[in-house]
């Protein structure tokens, strides 16, 4: 197993050495049957196609130690380092805990917060529950849905591009042509882009105060700015770069950078994520007549975890299986 | 009080979102269109182009009214005739008796209503040929009725059954019915008089209610040579992303099920024509669920229309395939008249309210302190609704 994905790895680098080398002839490569070429008809680099990040970033932009769970709680040691799974994910056992990350930020240690913005930060964390907008399905906002774990599809024009997004069906178009803004603040933002050289910059303004940047509780206000370079490495990779202004947050400009990857299955398509749909019983579950998994006492929410274990799954039986 | 106070909440929801719509309509055909001039129909890779802003700018029924039977077209006298018809009855400030559960849930005025001009044609339906939707096959028949009556019992105890209203046609006024504890036959999509569960709510108010095919609102295009990219402005706040493949690939499995289907796309000549299967048991399209099968055709018929039409076909609905055709507008790009986000879901005050509301009356009920639950209607569309248009009641 090891041995596999230390050679999937080798050949993952060389077929990257060997791509980055030919990225700006015109090359064709086959998928399904359709053939891309590496630049559009008008001499652009061709993004077209669905692609994903495949990193850490949408559960804490910054640097972080992996954690047991989403939520955790006190354990018998009084330390961070120690903490145990809470209810709401325990029942999922070591495949709710949460990966380690070197982060995406770029120059920075920290987010430059605001000393009040830090102290909400870290209120969001306590609260991620019941404040990250994700669990709740809502739009994700920008850049946080170009880092989410699904599939996102690019469908390039020479005057529109449009980006699809595999959760809560969210969507936005990239004006490279002159167009008004909305008349309202909005969760996905209005991006207005251009092309400097090989680079795809995208001016995304029009935001409200409501998504946030990760699952960590990193948030912005409805003054936030954010500018988007999007740089082909090969034609199957991109690097993607935001820069995020919000003088009511923070102190001043911060930006993260990541690799985004085509997604190279010839049959890949983006496939409903209904969550809207999903989210029903954790939104409005307690209001049922009668409550499924989730119920109000007084003014606590309690999730019933109860888990009957069938015969046969016992954890001894499983060990002598 | 209490329950009047959260209904009007939902309304208020409802409302922000309609005026968002109102705002993006079209007011008039003039104007229109400088934008689209000189732009080529092939994109610069040789495909047809069918990207900008499009909508339907005319007023067309979906099925042709009993009076124009074999009459397709209207003349330009007839259209003019009915455009003023139709402005005359604008229905502004339409109150039914001030207090009432008809009175609050109406509350939509001229400002909702967005009238568009008559179409040339008498009916979207253009096959079969009499411009309406054939038959539904007996075991549809059985679903609708065994439906209908399920939905009437839950009505029952309510005003509308005891004053004989249309919405309880065919039902009776009575007692609570024991019916009130059971789930529905298949999967609800419709309101319920009942809000024991968000299921009972309809797709519109639970922020679902977009279906394929759909002839109503906006549609963004955009192309690469793989897929075409169609953003959905529709309902209120309900729109959609939809990406086309434009691959050749087979249509996915069996098993994986889409709310709007599966889609696959190809060119033929200046047309791209998609066929759509996989539907979901939760997606309704008047009453066909996961064996609704389509095949779109979209063509550029010039500069500033493109013409759709669609083949619908379920052998477990409807006694034969049909279809419908309609010419879009290109709007002007540089407004940017579409409404990207759809976020009904984000600002959903109406669902919860409706749950929360009826959880109040069920305690205030228990302590001998309100109605029965049962006996109010929460179901019934009042009518005067946005998009509703007035001359035709459709």
């Amino acid at each position: 197993m090891r041995n596999r994905f230390k050679s999937s790895l080798i050949a993952t680098g060389i077929a990257a050495a060997t791509v980055s080398a030919v990225v700006t002839v015109s090359m064709t490569q086959t998928t399904g049957q359709v053939s891309r070429t590496a630049r559009t008809a008008d001499g652009k680099p061709n993004f077209s196609g669905v692609w994903q990040a495949n990193n850490e970033a949408n559960w804490d932009l910054q640097a972080h130690q992996a954690r047991p769970g989403g939520v955790t709680q006190r354990g018998v040691y009084p330390y961070a380092f120690a903490e145990v799974p809470a209810a709401p994910v325990l029942a999922l056992g070591a495949a709710a805990g949460v990966p380690g990350s070197l982060g995406v930020l770029q120059g920075d240690a920290q987010i430059p917060y605001t000393q009040a913005a830090l102290t909400r930060k870290q209120e969001n964390a306590a609260h991620w529950i019941d404040r990250d907008p994700e669990l709740k399905c809502y739009l994700p906002g920008i850049p946080r849905a170009m880092y989410m774990p699904y599939p996102f599809q690019i469908v390039q024009s020479s005057t529109k591009i449009e980006m699809a997004y595999t959760f809560s069906n969210a969507a936005r178009a990239i004006h490279l042509d002159k167009v008004e803004g909305p008349p309202d603040d909005t969760w996905m933002g209005h991006s207005v882009g251009r092309w400097e050289g090989d680079t795809l910059v995208v001016d995304v303004t029009h935001f409200n105060d409501k998504t946030w940047f990760d699952r960590a509780g990193n948030f912005h206000s409805d003054a936030l700015h954010v500018v988007e370079r999007f740089t082909p490495i090969t034609p199957d990779a991109l690097r993607y770069e935001a820069t995020i202004e919000d003088p009511k947050v923070f102190t001043r400009p911060w930006k993260i950078a990541m690799p985004i990857y085509r997604r190279l299955e010839p049959n890949i398509q983006l496939l409903d994520y209904p969550c809207i749909d999903f989210a029903e019983e954790f939104l409005y579950g307690n209001l049922r007549k009668q409550q499924l998994v989730k119920h109000w006492e007084g003014e606590t929410i309690v999730v019933d975890i109860k888990r009957k274990v069938p015969p046969g799954d016992r954890l001894y039986e499983w060990y002598g299986k | 009080m209490r329950r009047r106070l959260l209904a009007v909440l939902g309304v208020g929801a409802l409302i922000l979102a309609v005026i968002v719509l109102v705002k993006v309509a079209p007011v008039g055909v003039a104007g229109q269109t400088s934008a689209a001039t000189g732009s080529s129909t092939k994109t610069a890779w040789g495909d047809p182009d069918l990207q900008g802003i499009w909508t339907d700018e005319f007023q067309t029924p979906l099925q042709r009214q009993a009076k124009y039977a074999g009459k397709e077209l209207f003349t330009e006298q007839e259209r003019a005739e009915l455009d003023n018809q139709r402005a005359g009855i604008l229905r502004r400030d339409q109150r039914v008796e001030i207090g009432t559960e008809r009175d609050v849930a109406g509350a939509y005025n001229a400002v909702f209503q967005s009238i568009k001009h008559t179409g040339k044609r008498t009916s979207l339906v253009v096959d079969p040929a009499d411009g309406r939707i054939p038959p539904v096959t007996p075991e549809a028949k059985q679903r609708s009725d065994a439906d209908r009556e399920f939905r009437l019992a839950l009505l029952q105890a309510t005003e509308t059954c005891k004053n004989h209203e249309a919405a309880c046609a065919g039902g009776k006024y009575g007692p609570p019915s024991p019916r009130r504890a059971e789930i529905p036959s298949f999967y609800n999509t419709g309101r319920l008089n009942r809000s024991d569960n968000p299921e009972d709510r309809s797709m519109t108010e639970r922020c679902m209610a977009a279906v394929l095919p759909d002839f109503g609102g906006y549609r963004r295009i955009v192309q690469s040579p793989e897929a075409v990219s169609i953003f959905y402005d529709v309902g209120q706040g309900q729109g959609w992303q939809r990406t086309i493949p434009l691959n050749g690939g087979p249509h996915l499995p069996q098993s994986i099920r889409e709310r709007f289907g599966d889609s696959r796309g190809h060119w033929e000549g200046n047309t791209l024509v998609v066929d759509v299967t996989n539907f979901s048991p939760k997606s309704d399209f008047m009453g066909a669920r996961e064996n609704l099968h389509l095949v779109e055709r979209w063509t550029r018929a010039d500069a500033k229309t493109l013409e759709y039409s669609v083949t619908i076909e379920d052998p477990t609905t409807w006694t034969k395939p049909w279809a419908v055709k309609h010419e879009m507008t290109r709007q002007d790009e540089q407004a940017n008249r579409i409404y990207y986000e759809p976020r009904c879901h984000e600002g959903n005050y109406g669902l919860p309210a409706l749950l929360i509301g009826t959880r109040a009356e069920e305690a205030a009920f228990a302590k001998g302190r309100g109605p029965n639950p049962a006996t109010k209607d929460s179901a019934t569309d009042f009518g005067a609704e946005g998009g509703v248009d007035a001359l035709t009641g459709n």
